[in-house]
């Protein structure tokens, strides 16, 4: 069932754009929780992925609250593939919630509000509640649009069930759900009436031979029987977030999909905390503690450190998963500088996880790997140079050529990536070491030069690596942050 | 007697008794934390209407809903009434989904010997109805032959004194396009509603009740 699933979902991506860990799909860990070396798109890192699959397995029995794990190692070592793999691992019950530790910086929202609305959003709920729903086929469908193309739309829906047949109206926010799911007469929908959510569940077997073709995804079920509304007992999985949302609006539920929070009040998320442990009491509901991953941790500054300290405590914590590239660095917000760029009574609190750097034969794999996600068939050849590239500069880099040599591939109307496309796109696209050289030879001729000879006068004085001076002033948080 | 549940039942809640014309109005709190409400003729002591408030989970204010008697918003219900309203004062009758008004309508009313429904908007001819209790399901379920109409009626009176509905205690009855279900009030029910008005005697109201309720039993 759940591989069917994945299955499915994985159709959808293919026509979709593809993202940077797609290939992605678990941690690559067999029963005992030992790293397979190719597995479900994660290729070595073996300690730090065994290390995940035991965080894995605490949130899984979800005992344990707030607890803290740091996953740090060097640029591109698979920190984020491996958060994405735990994601995976959980699976779909489990809440996930990722954000970059610079999210936290928006106009509308104080910082600690952000943090506190991803950690609630973190850890699921599963309620028992009964509710109201119509289920049926549709037999027919009427909407009508004003002639001017605004104002309100005036929508009417016949149903049917094997017994009986009924007409509705339909409201102006119901109509918009019916066309985003593109509901046509013949399919078998259920609508919740108080939330107002529409689902599609297949077309009608009595229509299965209204066209000749039809999409691999379409489903044919039985018409309903019976009456057309029921009650239903159904197990939501919400977030706290959600509640909270839900109870600080008039409007409900709908203004979840508005989007438009805002900031809540602790009086609200103080009444739910109860109302929800009254409710586990009762047997009524189940809490289903998630995992909040926040990458580039060390874009927090110091009043985020210190809220996540007391947040962590409270026994309605998330597993926080943590990920940052930095060594000792400058915490955001101090002079002071410490591991991580993250105050010592916080690490104190955390288990790290260290990635290392892959080794060629890793790289390697990555990138065939990479290549299969993408669609891409390259030569042996071409994969061998891809992979000296890479480690000459980095696995990024060696990543985005896959795409782009495809490109050059199919331009001269070949099927498979040859060496010379690789180096055709190695010598169009610089990488990072090539464009820097450039940059440092031809300083002069670039505009504000004067400004860099300034800067690079005061890194000589500093005494410290060049190219790690410059990725700390790069990251813009050396400074710190006015108040 | 196998009423005495309910009646354990009500004799549990917090009771609020007011009088407004000619209906006395009952508020019970359970402590469950259900609500009902009931309307009673003070002229006859029949039960007008009865309504029930189950407490949500998720969203916010629960919504009253009624067992017997007709819905109060039926009044305003007219489906395309801000059709020609601008926008704005449209928007103060949001809506999701609700049948459209010339949908089948089922509504209960309570005699002093009969249970009642009746189900408007039904033009079909009388020969199409089939209307038979279902003891399984302790419900009556009326359906049609053409699939137009089809639904399960439970019958909580009966479950409160344990009984399954029976098919004789059944007829039908069509005219102006409204199906009428009549269902005879067992012996058992009957003596339910009087000791659940000897209950409510003892509960505190403006006006003294005392009288009425004699003059009622009496009959």
């Amino acid at each position: 069932m759940a591989e069917a699933e994945k299955i499915e979902v994985r159709d959808i991506t293919r026509i979709e754009r593809i993202g940077a860990h797609s290939h992605i799909r678990g941690l690559g860990l067999d029963d005992v929780l030992e790293a397979r070396a190719v597995s479900q798109g994660m290729v070595g890192q073996k300690d730090a992925r065994r290390a995940a699959g035991v965080v894995v397995q605490m949130v899984r029995e979800g005992k344990i609250a707030g607890r803290c794990i740091l996953l740090a190692g060097e640029p591109s070592t698979g920190k984020t593939a491996i958060a994405v793999g735990m994601a995976q691992a959980l699976g779909t019950e489990t809440p996930f919630t990722s954000m970059s530790g610079s999210e936290i910086y928006s106009l509308e929202m104080s910082k600690t509000e952000a943090l506190s609305q991803a950690l609630r959003k973190s850890i699921g709920v599963r309620i028992k509640e009964e509710t109201e729903i119509i289920e049926g086929e549709v037999v027919e469908i009427q909407i009508e649009r004003p002639a001017t193309g605004t104002g309100q739309k005036v929508g009417k829906v016949t149903l049917k069930t094997t017994e009986m047949e009924t007409n509705y109206d339909l409201g102006n926010k119901i109509i918009e759900c019916f066309m985003k799911e593109k509901i046509q007469a013949g399919d078998v929908i259920t609508i919740d009436k108080a939330s107002g959510k529409v689902n599609k569940l297949g077309r009608s077997f009595t229509r299965a031979r209204d066209y000749d073709a039809t999409g691999a995804q379409t489903r044919f079920v039985q018409c309903p029987e019976g009456e057309l509304q029921k009650r239903k007992e159904v197990v939501h999985t919400v977030t706290l977030h959600e509640i909270d949302v839900i109870n600080s609006r008039t409007h409900g539920f709908l203004a979840l999909f508005s989007g438009d929070t805002g900031e809540i009040k602790q009086e609200v998320r103080d009444q739910i905390n109860n109302k929800v442990l009254e409710w586990r009491e009762e047997g009524k509901a189940e809490i289903n503690p998630g995992v909040l991953f926040i990458d580039e941790v060390h874009m927090l500054d110091i009043e985020c450190f210190s809220f996540l300290n007391r947040a962590l405590e409270s026994d309605m914590a998330p597993v926080v998963v943590m990920a940052t590239n930095r060594g000792i660095t400058r915490i955001r917000g101090t002079n002071y500088r410490s591991p991580h760029g993250i105050p010592i009574d916080l690490l104190d609190r955390m288990i790290i996880i260290r990635t290392v750097p892959y080794s060629e034969k890793e790289v390697k794999e990555i990138l065939k790997i990479r290549c299969e996600e993408e669609d891409c068939i390259m030569h042996p050849d071409a994969l061998t140079i891809l992979t000296r590239i890479a480690t000459d500069t980095s696995l990024r880099y060696a990543i985005q050529l896959i795409t782009t040599a495809n490109l050059v591939c199919r331009r001269r109307k070949a099927t498979e990536v040859n060496t010379e496309d690789v180096k055709k796109v190695y010598s169009l696209f610089l990488d990072e070491n090539r464009s820097s050289k450039i940059l440092k030879e031809y300083q002069d001729d670039y505009m504000f030069s004067e400004i860099n000879e300034h800067e690079e006068l005061e890194t000589a004085a500093g005494g410290s690596g060049g190219a790690k001076r410059r990725t700390e002033t790069g990251g813009g948080d050396a400074q710190p942050m006015e108040h | 007697m196998s009423y005495q549940n309910w009646l354990n039942y009500l004799q549990s809640a917090e009771k609020n008794s007011m009088i407004s014309g000619r209906l006395r109005k009952v508020l019970y709190k359970f402590p469950d934390g259900k609500q009902m409400a009931e309307e009673y003729n003070m002229d006859t002591g029949i039960v007008q209407r009865r309504a029930w408030r189950k407490c949500k989970q998720l969203m916010g204010e629960p919504e009253w809903e009624v067992e017997l008697g007709e819905e109060p918003k039926q009044l305003n219900w007219g489906g395309n009434k801000d059709k020609g309203a601008d926008a704005d004062s449209a928007t103060g009758e949001e809506f999701t989904v609700r049948e459209s008004n010339t949908a089948p309508l089922l509504t209960k009313r309570v005699t002093k010997k009969n249970i009642e429904w009746r189900i408007r908007n039904m033009p079909y001819p009388l020969t199409v109805y089939n209307v038979k209790a279902d003891a399984e399901k302790h419900a009556i379920v009326v359906s049609t032959s053409n699939r137009k109409y089809y639904k399960v009626i439970y019958v909580p009176d009966l479950d409160r004194c344990g009984l399954p509905p029976v098919q004789a205690n059944i007829t039908i009855h069509h005219q102006f396009n409204t199906l009428i279900i009549t269902y005879r009030k067992p012996d058992i029910l009957c003596e339910l509603d009087a000791q659940v008005l000897m209950l409510l005697k003892n509960v505190d109201t403006e006006t003294d009740m005392d009288d009425l309720m004699k003059s009622l039993l009496a009959k």
